[in-house]
């Protein structure tokens, strides 16, 4: 069952249990979540009944970004910080 | 004998790195700055990478010379041999010729030493002391802490600790290479902290490490920050692999109908490719194809449809299923499961139609792996079996059309250090099931007790 499965997450390159996909985010799950377990069980009506509707749409609907315009913001954030 | 094995001496290497860029039948829309709305200039990636690497990742350039000291680290195992896989073919049964890059040569086993070679030399050439990296199961973070010794950098590595914590003997390689392995989130960044304020068990995650690593290399003048995958001067040091092929096939007289290799980030599978990708664009008749992970859409039950999400087909497919009676849930959008982003240049060529990608199930790829490595001996990186999988595939599609083609792929790694993901496979970790219509409610309450998001 769910708990005691692992899969190989794709993003870590290592096996992980539904639990740490559930918190992969901090305190969302990993946007990929159902997208890797959904074979194996119900994710998405299991997530639906606990995400409100604005952690669903920030979870699963935002545009992924590039990968630059990504660094670009962490350095403009790390920058930022004020004992740099 | 047959000959398995073709070898390039070293003189025979590759003096140059190819850039596609220049050969790109239509431009790429350069990556605009996320606040200005501006094309992304050389100074404001200046505080992450030093300015020579940035000249190479905006150079359309088709030709850039290796520099002489790179070219005498990469002779360490450089040029990889190409090999035949006989064994693998006579498994097969199929009409198929099989060759592959051993990019497992490598000291840490992989083909990304290939980019951290040269991105440490050039980091270095630039004045700069100390690299900062992330990595999620170590194998970027092994290949760079050893080009940083090398050359004499630095180098720290925040590795996201549920791996850290699960890898140690990639930890170990690191730390063996002089490296700082340090478990992401840290104290040592306030990114790392404000996470563990929040969330004191956090296992990390790659997010959080990539943070820390640029809050680290931002925060020291004489730091940079080194990425393994994505950007097109990653790509450009990879090619290296692909021109080797190219070299080494020509010695037998041979050439690839379908050119292969797994892509996350797009590295391995652009090394290999994209010589080949400006042979096709010059009108030479070969499929390149990417194979990428994902789960099972045959599993799932319901009807499906299948969303690519974007145009630019960035994101793999993503199967929308209903749920009960009439409930039809809002479309996911794709780009949302996109876990890095496939690299620009890519993500350009599918566009455009000049490769094509195929997503992988995990069953299948270790299955391809373990048939593999019983054939073929070397123990293949988990990531690795996605293209041996694809190559399956395409061997048993040749046999149905009754075609004789030529396969070329890019073994990129060995997975002599991943052996825990073969005991998942192999003790039945990764079962491949449908829960019956009655088990549904029970798996669901199987995860009561877990972490709720």
């Amino acid at each position: 069952m769910p708990e005691q499965m692992e899969i190989r997450c794709p993003k870590l390159g290592g096996q992980v249990t539904v639990a740490y996909c559930l918190k992969e985010a901090g305190a969302l799950p990993c946007s990929r979540i159902i997208h890797c377990w959904h074979p194996y069980f119900p994710v998405e009506e299991y997530l639906r009944n606990r995400l409100t509707p604005e952690d669903w749409e920030r979870c699963f609907n935002q545009s992924p970004k590039e990968k630059i315009s990504t660094l670009i913001e962490l350095i403009e954030a790390a920058k930022n910080k004020p004992d740099k | 004998m047959k000959q398995t094995k073709v070898f390039l001496d070293e003189s025979e290497m590759p003096r140059q790195w190819y850039n596609i860029v220049a050969d790109l039948p239509t431009p790429m829309s350069p990556p605009l700055h996320p606040g200005t709305g501006q094309p992304v200039g050389p100074d404001d990636l200046a505080p992450v990478f030093p300015m020579n690497l940035i000249e190479q990742e905006v150079s359309t350039e088709r030709w850039i010379d290796i520099p002489e000291p790179v070219l005498d680290k990469l002779c360490l195992w450089r040029p990889s041999p190409l090999y035949r896989a006989w064994n693998f073919e006579k498994l097969l049964d199929a009409p198929v010729k099989i060759y592959y890059k051993n990019e497992g040569v490598s000291p840490p086993g992989s083909h990304k030493p290939n980019t951290a070679v040269a991105q440490a030399y050039y980091n270095k050439a630039f004045g700069i002391k100390r690299l900062s990296t992330e990595t999620g199961a170590g194998q970027w973070g092994s290949a760079l802490s050893m080009a940083c010794q090398m050359f004499g950098l630095e180098c720290r590595v925040f590795m996201v600790k549920i791996s850290y914590e699960q890898k140690p003997y990639r930890r170990l390689m690191m730390m063996t290479w002089g490296a700082d392995c340090i478990p992401s989130p840290s104290n040592i960044t306030q990114a790392g902290r404000k996470i563990l304020e929040e969330h004191p068990d956090s296992p990390g995650s790659l997010g959080i490490a990539i943070s820390e690593a640029i809050e680290d290399a931002v925060g020291d003048k004489e730091a940079r920050y080194s990425l393994g995958s994505v950007l097109n001067h990653v790509l450009l040091h990879q090619t290296i692999v692909g021109l080797e092929a190219q070299k080494q096939l020509e010695k037998i007289g041979d050439y690839p109908d379908i050119v292969m290799g797994c892509a996350g980030g797009g590295s391995n599978f652009a090394g290999l490719c994209l010589p080949f990708v400006r042979d096709k664009i010059h009108g030479k008749q070969t499929s390149i194809v990417a194979a990428e992970p994902t789960s099972c859409p045959t599993m799932t039950r319901g009807p499906f449809a299948y969303d690519f999400g974007d145009t630019a087909m960035t994101t793999p497919l993503l199967p929308m299923h209903t749920l009960g009676h009439g409930f039809v849930p809002a479309p996911i959008h794709a780009g949302g499961l996109r876990y890095h982003g496939m690299a620009p240049i890519l993500s350009h060529l599918l566009k455009e139609k000049i490769i094509e990608a195929r997503a992988l199930d995990q069953i299948e790829t270790f299955t391809a792996g373990i048939n593999w490595a019983r054939t073929e001996g070397f123990i293949p990186a988990p990531e690795t079996n996605h293209v041996i999988a694809a190559v399956v595939q395409e061997a048993q599609k040749a046999k149905e059309e009754g075609k004789e083609k030529t396969i070329l792929f890019n073994w990129s790694g060995h997975g002599i250090v991943d052996l825990a993901a073969y005991d998942a496979f192999l003790s039945g970790k990764l079962k491949k099931y449908e829960l019956p219509e009655e088990e549904l409610q029970e798996a669901l309450k199987s995860i009561e007790g877990l972490p709720k998001p």
